[in-house]
C-alpha cells in the first residue's frame, strides 16, 4: 500500500539518533512546562520555536512536535494533582481528576488520564496519516452558521455538565462572555467596556484570568484549611492502586467516543483542544452508567476529557497541513516553525515533501510510544505531589502563578488580572458557581461573535441563515434538545452531594445498563431509544 | 554618557507568535547582536490587533531602547481612522525591512476569471460578489475599498478576523475573493484551486510572474504591506540614525539571508529617510481614500 509505503521510509528518515532524542527532549520539556500552571502549551511551542530555525527539519520539527504532545497531556497533571488545571485543555480533568486524588486515589487518576491520553492520539494520529485529505476536505465545507451553532452547542454543553445548577452553569458562561467583550471590538474598532484603559485594549488576557481562577483561587480556599488537614487525606495502600484491566476495559468505549470527537473537533479549522475536552466529558457524563459520579471523581470523566483533548493534536495538524490552516492556536505556531523550515503547509505540501511528512507521521507515534514509558515511570513520583505538605506546595504554586501570569504577556497588568480573578474565582467556589464555563466562554465567545456577525453579513441580517444550512439546523436542535434536559434535570434532581438513592435518575440508569448489556451491533439503535426516553421522561 | 546603546535593545513585535511578523521578528533579533553591539530582546504583546503593543511602546521611554515592528495597518491605517490611543505621527520611522503587495484571487469555479470579467461582475451583480476580509481597515480590506472605489463597484467583504480563516473560507466556498500576501495565496495559485487576478505593486511578485499588476489592468492600485521599525517620536535623531545603520548592516548579513530566504520572505530595506518620506506619503494617500469614501 501507498501510505504504508510512505510510513516506513519516513520512520527510516527519523531512525536516527537526533531526530529521536530530539522528540524525547521536546516531550520532557512539554510535560514540564504543560504542568506549570500559566506556562501554556501554545507558549511552550511559540518560545522554543525560533531555537529549530537552525536545525534541520528533521530534527527541529519532531522537538516541536514533542513539546506539543507533551505539554497537552502534561496539563493533566497538576489538574490532578492540585486541581489546577495547566493549561486550558485540561480544565475538565480537574474535575474528576482532583476529585479522585482527594479521595486518596491520585495514582488511578494519573494513569487514567495518561492511558486515555496515549490511545486517543494513537487513533487520532493514524486517522491523520490515512484519511487526512478526504476529512479536511469535508471540515472546510463548514461555513459561518455551521460554526455559530458549533459554538453555541459547545457552550451549551459546558454550562450544563460543569456544575449542579444548570442556571449557575450559564450565569457562569454569561459572565464568561461579557468579560470577553472588553477590548476593541473586532470590526468596527469601538472601545468596549475599556473604561479608557490602554491595557484593556486588548481585553483581559485569557491565561493569567486562568491562572487565577483556578491556580490563586485554590490556594485561598487551601489558607483557610492551613493546618487542618492534609491535601489528601487519606495516605497509604489505597493511594498505590493504579489502573487495572477491568477498569481499563470498562473505560474503552468512553475512551473511543471521545477520540472520535476530539479527531472531528480537532479537524474542523478553528476548534481546539479546550472545547473538545467539553464535549467529550459532556457526552461520556451523558452516556455513563454512573452520571452521578461525574465531578465527584469518575474515572470514566478523566478518560473522557482526557481522550477529547489528546485527540485533538493530531488532528489539529490535519487542516494546517492540508491548507495551511491551523485547527488551533499552537499549530498556529507550528505553522510558522514549519514554513521557517521550507515546508509550505497548503495543497501542495504532500506532492513536494512528502518524505519528510511522513517522518513526521512516524515521529508523532514513536512519541506516543515514550509518552506511555516516561509516563508510567514518571506516576510514580508526580502522585506524591498531593502529599507534599500544603505549607511548602502552596507558597511554590504561588510564585509560579505569578510568573506564569506575567509571562504570557510581559505585562504587569495581567498580575492585577491574575488576583482580581483569584478573588473572584474564591467567591465563586464558596457560592457553587462553576469556573470552568466563565474561562471557556471567554475563550469561546470571541468566536461565536465573528460568526455570528460573519453569517448576518452573508445574509444581509437575516437570521433564517442559521436554519437554512441543514448542518446548523441540525446542531440547533441538538442544542435545544440539551437545553431542555438541563432544565429538566436541575428541576428534577436536587443537586444532591451525598450519594444518590435509587431515584428516578438512578433506575433509568439501571435500565441503560440492560440495553448496554444487549448493545452488541446496534449501537445506532441504543442510541435513539436514549434520546427519546431523554426528552419525554415525564419525571 | 555611555555611546548608544549601552544596554540591551527590546523589539516589541505586536501581534501573536506564529504569523509572518514574529517569524521576521525571530529571525532579526537571533541575528542583531553584533550589529549594534548589544542583544536585542524580542518581545510579543499582542493585543487588539496590533494596538496594544503600539500603545506600549509609544508610552515607552524615547530612548531608542524600545523598537516597535509595525506595518501600514497599526502605523497608518487605523490610528486615521478609528479612536485609538496614538496617532500617525506619535512615531518616528528607522527602516524598512521588506514589503509584500496583496494578490487578488478568486475561486477557480467563480464566474470570473481576471480583473476585467470581475468588474463586469461586480457591476451587473451590485452587493453580491462576496470576497473574504483579514480585518476590518486592514491590509486585505483596504486593497479591497481600494478596488470598489476605483473601479465603482459595491461587493460584500466578511471579516473573518485573520489570513487563516479567511483563505479557509474561500477555500470552503463561503466567499468567492480574497486579497492576500504572496506567501498566503501563493500554494493555492499553484495547485490551481484559486485564480491570480492582479498584484498591487509595480511589477508581478517574482514567485508569482504569470500574475498582472493592477495597473498594467488599467486599474492603478499600488499597496505594499511593509514590515518596518519605528519608534517613540521623540527619539533622538542621532539615535535613529545609528539603529538605521545597524539594520542596513543587518539585512546584508549572510546568516539573516538565508535564514529570512527559508521563511520565504525577501529583503527590500530602506534606511530611516527614505521610510519616513514613505510613511508620509503613505499616510497622505490613506486620508485622502478614507476621506472620499466619508
Amino acid at each position: 500500500m501507498d501510505v504504508l509505503d510512505n510510513l516506513a521510509q519516513g520512520f527510516e528518515l527519523i531512525s536516527t539518533w537526533q531526530s529521536l532524542t530530539a522528540a524525547l527532549a521536546g516531550l520532557a520539556a512539554g510535560i514540564v512546562i504543560g504542568a506549570l500552571p500559566g506556562l501554556t502549551a501554545t507558549m511552550a511551542v511559540a518560545v522554543l520555536a525560533p531555537f529549530t530555525f537552525f536545525m534541520e527539519s528533521v530534527i527541529g520539527i519532531p522537538f516541536l512536535l514533542g513539546i506539543y504532545k507533551g505539554a497537552i497531556y502534561g496539563g493533566s497533571i497538576p489538574a490532578i494533582t492540585i486541581n489546577t488545571p495547566g493549561t486550558a485543555a485540561a480544565a475538565a480533568t480537574a474535575l474528576d481528576g482532583s476529585a479522585l486524588a482527594r479521595q486518596g486515589r491520585g495514582r488511578l487518576a494519573l494513569e487514567t488520564s495518561l492511558v486515555a491520553s496515549v490511545i486517543a492520539d494513537l487513533i487520532a494520529t493514524f486517522v491523520l496519516i490515512f484519511v487526512a485529505a478526504p476529512l479536511a476536505a469535508v471540515a472546510i465545507k463548514f461555513g459561518s452558521p455551521d460554526f455559530t451553532m458549533l459554538y453555541l452547542f459547545a457552550l451549551t454543553m459546558i454550562a450544563g455538565v460543569s456544575g449542579n445548577s444548570f442556571a449557575k452553569g450559564a450565569m457562569s458562561v454569561g459572565l464568561g462572555m461579557l468579560m470577553a467583550c472588553v477590548g476593541l471590538d473586532p470590526v468596527s474598532g469601538y472601545q468596549r467596556l475599556t473604561f479608557g484603559s490602554i491595557d484593556l485594549l486588548g481585553g483581559i488576557a485569557l491565561v493569567p484570568l486562568l491562572i487565577g481562577m483556578f491556580a490563586l483561587s485554590e490556594i485561598l480556599i487551601q489558607a483557610e484549611k492551613h493546618g487542618r488537614r492534609k491535601l489528601a487525606e487519606i495516605d497509604g495502600a489505597d493511594q498505590g492502586r493504579g489502573l487495572d484491566l477491568r477498569t481499563f476495559r470498562r473505560l474503552v468505549p468512553t475512551i473511543l467516543r471521545s477520540t472520535g470527537i476530539g479527531t472531528f473537533l480537532g479537524a474542523l479549522p478553528g476548534l481546539g483542544a479546550e472545547i473538545s475536552c467539553w464535549i467529550s466529558y459532556g457526552v461520556a457524563s451523558k452516556r455513563s452508567k454512573e452520571p452521578e459520579k461525574f465531578g465527584k471523581g469518575s474515572v470514566e470523566g478523566v478518560a473522557a476529557a482526557e481522550a477529547g483533548n489528546n485527540a485533538v493534536c493530531p488532528a489539529a495538524l490535519i487542516p494546517m497541513m492540508v491548507f495551511g490552516i491551523p485547527g488551533d492556536t499552537i499549530t498556529a505556531v507550528l505553522l510558522g516553525a514549519f514554513m521557517a523550515q521550507g515546508l509550505l503547509p497548503g495543497p501542495l505540501l504532500f506532492q513536494q515533501h512528502g518524505p519528510i511528512l511522513y517522518g513526521f507521521f512516524a515521529i508523532l507515534l514513536v512519541t506516543n510510544v515514550m509518552l506511555l514509558v516516561f509516563g508510567l515511570g514518571a506516576i510514580r513520583y508526580l502522585r506524591h505531589i498531593t502529599r507534599i505538605p500544603p505549607g511548602l506546595l502552596y507558597p511554590s504554586v504561588t510564585v509560579l502563578c505569578f510568573a506564569g501570569a506575567f509571562a504570557v504577556n510581559n505585562a504587569t497588568f495581567d498580575w492585577i488580572v491574575m488576583v482580581a480573578g483569584g478573588v473572584a474565582g474564591y467567591l465563586m467556589r464558596k457560592t457553587n458557581v462553576p469556573i470552568p464555563p466563565l474561562v471557556i466562554a471567554m475563550l469561546l465567545a470571541p468566536g461565536l461573535e465573528n460568526n455570528i456577525r460573519q453569517s448576518l453579513t452573508l445574509s444581509d441580517g437575516s437570521y433564517a441563515v442559521f436554519v437554512e444550512s441543514p448542518l446548523a439546523a441540525a446542531i440547533l436542535i441538538l442544542t435545544l434538545t440539551v437545553t431542555v434536559f438541563f432544565t429538566w434535570r436541575s428541576f428534577h434532581l436536587t443537586p444532591t452531594p451525598q450519594p444518590p438513592n435509587p431515584s428516578e435518575e438512578a433506575r433509568d440508569n439501571e435500565k441503560d445498563l440492560d440495553t448496554q448489556a444487549t448493545r452488541h451491533g446496534h449501537r445506532r439503535c441504543r442510541h435513539g431509544r436514549r434520546r427519546r426516553s431523554d426528552g419525554r421522561v415525564p419525571g | 554618557m555611555a555611546e548608544f546603546p549601552d544596554k540591551p535593545i527590546t523589539f516589541v513585535t505586536p501581534y501573536p507568535p506564529g504569523g509572518s511578523h514574529s517569524l521576521h521578528a525571530g529571525v532579526i533579533t537571533t541575528v542583531a547582536e553584533p550589529y549594534f553591539g548589544q542583544p536585542m530582546i524580542s518581545v510579543i504583546r499582542k493585543g487588539g490587533g496590533g494596538v496594544v503593543g503600539a500603545a506600549g511602546v509609544m508610552k515607552a521611554p524615547a530612548d531608542g531602547y524600545t523598537l516597535l515592528f509595525g506595518d501600514p495597518t497599526i502605523n497608518s491605517l487605523r490610528p486615521q481612522v478609528e479612536d485609538l490611543p496614538y496617532g500617525t505621527d506619535d512615531f518616528k520611522a528607522v527602516a524598512r525591512i521588506n514589503y509584500s503587495p496583496a494578490v487578488f484571487v478568486a475561486r477557480a469555479d467563480a464566474p470570473f476569471k481576471d480583473l476585467k470579467s470581475m468588474i463586469a461582475y461586480a457591476k451587473s451583480n451590485p452587493g453580491k460578489l462576496v470576497h473574504s476580509n483579514d480585518n476590518k481597515n486592514g491590509f486585505t480590506y483596504t486593497v479591497f475599498e481600494m478596488l470598489k472605489f476605483k473601479t465603482g463597484t459595491d461587493m460584500k467583504g466578511i471579516i473573518y478576523g485573520g489570513g487563516g480563516p479567511a483563505i479557509a473560507k474561500i477555500l470552503g466556498g463561503e466567499t468567492v475573493a480574497y486579497a492576500g500576501a504572496p506567501s498566503v495565496v501563493g500554494e493555492h495559485i499553484k495547485s490551481g484551486k484559486l485564480v491570480g487576478i492582479c498584484t498591487t505593486d509595480f511589477e508581478p511578485w517574482p514567485s508569482l510572474p504569470d500574475v498582472p499588476t493592477c495597473k498594467s489592468l488599467g486599474t492603478d492600485i499600488i499597496f505594499h504591506f511593509w514590515r518596518g521599525v519605528v519608534v517613540p517620536k521623540a527619539t533622538p535623531e542621532p539615535v535613529v540614525a545609528k539603529l538605521s545603520a545597524g539594520f542596513e548592516k543587518l539585512v546584508q548579513d549572510k546568516g539573516f539571508l538565508r535564514l529570512i530566504g527559508k521563511i520565504n520572505s525577501r529583503v527590500d530595506f530602506l534606511g530611516h529617510k527614505k521610510f519616513d518620506a514613505l510613511l508620509k506619503k503613505e499616510q497622505a494617500d490613506l486620508k485622502a481614500l478614507y476621506d472620499s469614501l466619508k
